[in-house]
């Protein structure tokens, strides 16, 4: 038994972040937002070409071959960062159930096809308008027309989508649900420490009677809960992450229990970080709306807590 | 990252489990907080010392096994799972022993560690005071040097086993000029000496669990200090650092409890209540989410990346939990969860302790400050 990374995960991990720190700040998230678009297609050839995006393909179709363990913090620096686009469908949901489409894959590892999936049961799908393939239950979705929705994260490009051609495709449905609620569970985490960090930062300028409000109880205490939180979410995501690797036959029920614990801390955070906010936290100009929205988005994406705790009730109460 | 046991891991877990399920006591002892309990748990000690079994974590040379933290871990699932009975003396084993191994003197560890194992000598801890509580550092009993002895003179209280114990540890004011977190000391001192009175205090339950000490012109050798003069404050911290961390509710604890709370729920719960069902999904979870919680942590301290104030979100994470399970255990019992007699009584004496762990060890309200002035950063306040 042995709970930690490796160095090289967390190299992979680290490099991803600094990459981030640099090139995609909270500055570059909201004027991708103002200017309406959806995906930030310089950042997504950077992700490409690091190999980011084909992370868990094989080699053989020009991925790195990894693991979910070795990939699951690299969706957490991606939430830290906000990143838009279909990340998580691209690398957790599509590109694992290619499996007999191998040529499609490297495409989508190498960046040159974005893909997304709409295998939720949902109206919506998110992305579309930016991907030229959706993976649907039935198989693969091209050519289809997508209208946006206007969904509360702009970086979602949530949309309805009509019409197309499918390529039939088998793969596993039930598993590829799996890595998208996973992938969004490690998102939600990360986005998760960027609103604490950002609250945590707020509360240390920020002065009423004479003193920075963190120093105030209340405020110190919305916080630690939140981050109380998201600590105990983080291991949830880290272990469901190695019994999906490993194929345990427990990785179901504890990938519910990453979303559930994840989707939950996500949502609390957002109360807490925004009510640390006072009056700025209500604006547009406030960076943490940015997070915020895409918590309130991803909670629900792929099953949300209620949904997961239910699935996860099926063996444990049974 | 691998969530497997190792064959020698699993092997280990074999023995314990042998050795537990022939020696566990059938029927459960009465509560160490009563004269009787208290001697039976001693006697319980000294089987489980007598296997080798009492701390585990510790080096050979003292009584233990010398098995790293997973496999304290792994015994203490089994040990739970098996219904073996609570440790008597949990303060001396799990918070003083670490603490004598990291800053005792080799004499102290030979003098003190061997009766600790066999419970031949049961610890209290002497810390907070009337007006020492939260605010530990406001600490005012003191000890005054006399020649190769200190005279001990103030009052401790809340001090957990103290009515039966054999000795307890304490910190005292040695420099009356300090303030604060300075010039506090760490004293070992044993409970039968003249000048100190102990004076039990009924807790919730009606036991007497903890109790208040007077110490009056009470001399001990100085040989009973534990670490530096004047650093007391810091050598508490180590292990309180532990008692929050991981040492003193091991996941199995309530891993055990959630399981006996699914369990209750099977056989007695309204099926159609889905917010119940909800719930009781949840705290098992949560349980689940601790014990892997731990095992991250516990990871992290044997490759020797050392725990800090991230401690205190295990405290807040166990105890709230903790109160938990037993409000939804009460709700499945209804009506029985009024009684403090019959087979669910033990739900009801589980309610009532489980609401001393977000006030001891530092309430949940002191954790909460740590995290948010160390792991966040947040400006001091008052």
């Amino acid at each position: 038994m042995r709970f930690a990374f490796t160095d090289d995960q967390l190299l992979f991990s680290d490099g991803l972040r600094d990459l981030l720190a640099g090139e995609f700040t909270a500055a570059d998230l909201r004027e991708l937002w103002e200017s309406g678009a959806a995906d930030a297609p310089a950042l997504w050839r950077h992700l490409a070409d690091m190999g980011v995006i084909g992370a868990l393909a094989p080699e053989a179709a020009g991925g790195m071959g990894l693991g979910f363990v070795d990939a699951i913090l690299l969706f957490e620096q991606l939430g830290y960062a906000a990143v838009p686009g279909p990340v998580i469908e691209s690398m957790a949901v599509v590109i694992p159930a290619l499996a007999a489409d191998p040529e499609l894959a490297a495409q989508i590892a190498a960046g040159e096809v974005v893909a997304t999936a709409a295998i939720e049961g949902s109206p919506y799908v998110a992305h579309a308008a930016v991907s030229s393939v959706i993976l649907t239950p039935e198989g693969l979705l091209r050519d289809a027309e997508s209208v946006d929705v206007h969904g509360v994260d702009q970086g979602r490009g949530l949309a309805t989508v009509s019409g197309g051609t499918v390529t039939p495709l088998a793969f596993d449905v039930d598993a590829a649900f799996d890595r998208g609620a996973l992938a969004t569970a490690a998102y939600l985490v990360g986005a998760s420490q960027r609103m604490i960090d950002i609250a945590a930062d707020y509360a240390r300028q920020r002065e009423q009677f004479g003193k920075p409000i963190g120093s105030f109880q209340a405020v110190k205490h919305l916080l630690a809960d939140a981050l109380l939180k998201v600590e105990f979410a983080r291991p949830a995501v880290y272990a469901a992450a190695w019994e999906l690797t490993a194929g345990e036959p427990s990785a179901s029920r504890s990938v519910s229990m990453a979303k559930t614990f994840a989707s939950d801390a996500a949502y609390r955070t957002t109360r807490s970080t925004m009510q640390v906010h006072g009056g700025i936290g209500y604006t547009w100009e406030a960076d943490l709306q940015l997070w915020m929205k895409k918590a309130w988005a991803l909670q629900r994406s792929y099953g949300d807590a209620t949904f997961h705790r239910r699935r996860a009730a099926a063996s444990i109460l049974a | 990252m691998d969530l497997r046991y190792t064959a020698d891991e699993q092997a280990f877990r074999d023995e314990a489990r042998a050795w537990l399920t022939e020696h566990v006591p059938a029927e459960p002892l009465p509560s160490f907080d009563t004269e009787e309990g208290f001697a039976l748990h001693r006697e319980w000690e000294r089987t489980l010392h007598g296997g080798g079994w009492s701390a585990v974590s510790w080096p050979v040379e003292y009584g233990g096994r010398g098995a790293d933290y997973i496999k304290w871990l792994i015994f203490e699932e089994e040990y739970y799972r098996a219904g073996a009975p609570g440790r008597v003396n949990q303060n001396g084993i799990f918070l003083l022993g670490p603490t004598v191994q990291e800053v005792g003197t080799d004499e102290q560890k030979t003098r003190f560690l061997p009766t600790m194992a066999s419970s031949e000598i049961v610890w209290a801890q002497a810390w907070s005071e009337p007006n020492a509580g939260s605010d530990l550092a406001a600490i005012r009993s003191k000890a005054t040097r006399d020649g190769d002895d200190w005279i001990l003179n103030g009052q401790k209280i809340w001090a957990s086993r103290a009515v039966w114990a054999d000795w307890c540890f304490g910190i005292f004011r040695t420099d009356p000029e300090s303030q604060r977190h300075k010039g506090l000391t760490f004293i070992l001192c044993p409970l039968d000496l003249p000048g100190i009175t102990v004076r039990p205090i009924a807790q919730l339950d009606g036991d007497t669990g903890f109790a208040e000490i007077f110490f009056d012109d009470v001399r001990v050798p100085v040989e009973n200090t534990l670490g530096e003069e004047g650093r007391g404050w810091y050598v508490a911290m180590a292990t309180a650092g532990f008692e929050r961390g991981v040492s003193l509710r091991s996941p199995a604890r309530f891993s055990a409890a959630a399981d006996r709370l699914v369990a209750l729920w099977k056989e007695r719960a309204d099926k159609s209540d889905t917010a119940l069902s909800d719930a009781v999904t949840q705290v098992w979870m949560e349980a689940e989410g601790y014990r892997l919680h731990t095992y991250r942590t516990v990871t992290a301290m044997i490759e020797g990346r050392p725990i800090g104030a991230e401690a205190s979100l295990n405290k807040i994470f166990w105890s709230e939990m903790d109160v938990r399970i037993h409000e939804l255990a009460l709700q499945i019992l209804g009506p029985e969860a009024e009684r403090l007699e019959g087979p669910d009584s033990r739900w009801v004496d589980g309610f009532l302790f489980s609401l001393s762990g977000p006030i001891y060890a530092g309430t949940n309200e002191i954790q909460r400050n740590i995290i948010a002035d160390r792991v966040l950063q947040l400006p001091k306040g008052v």
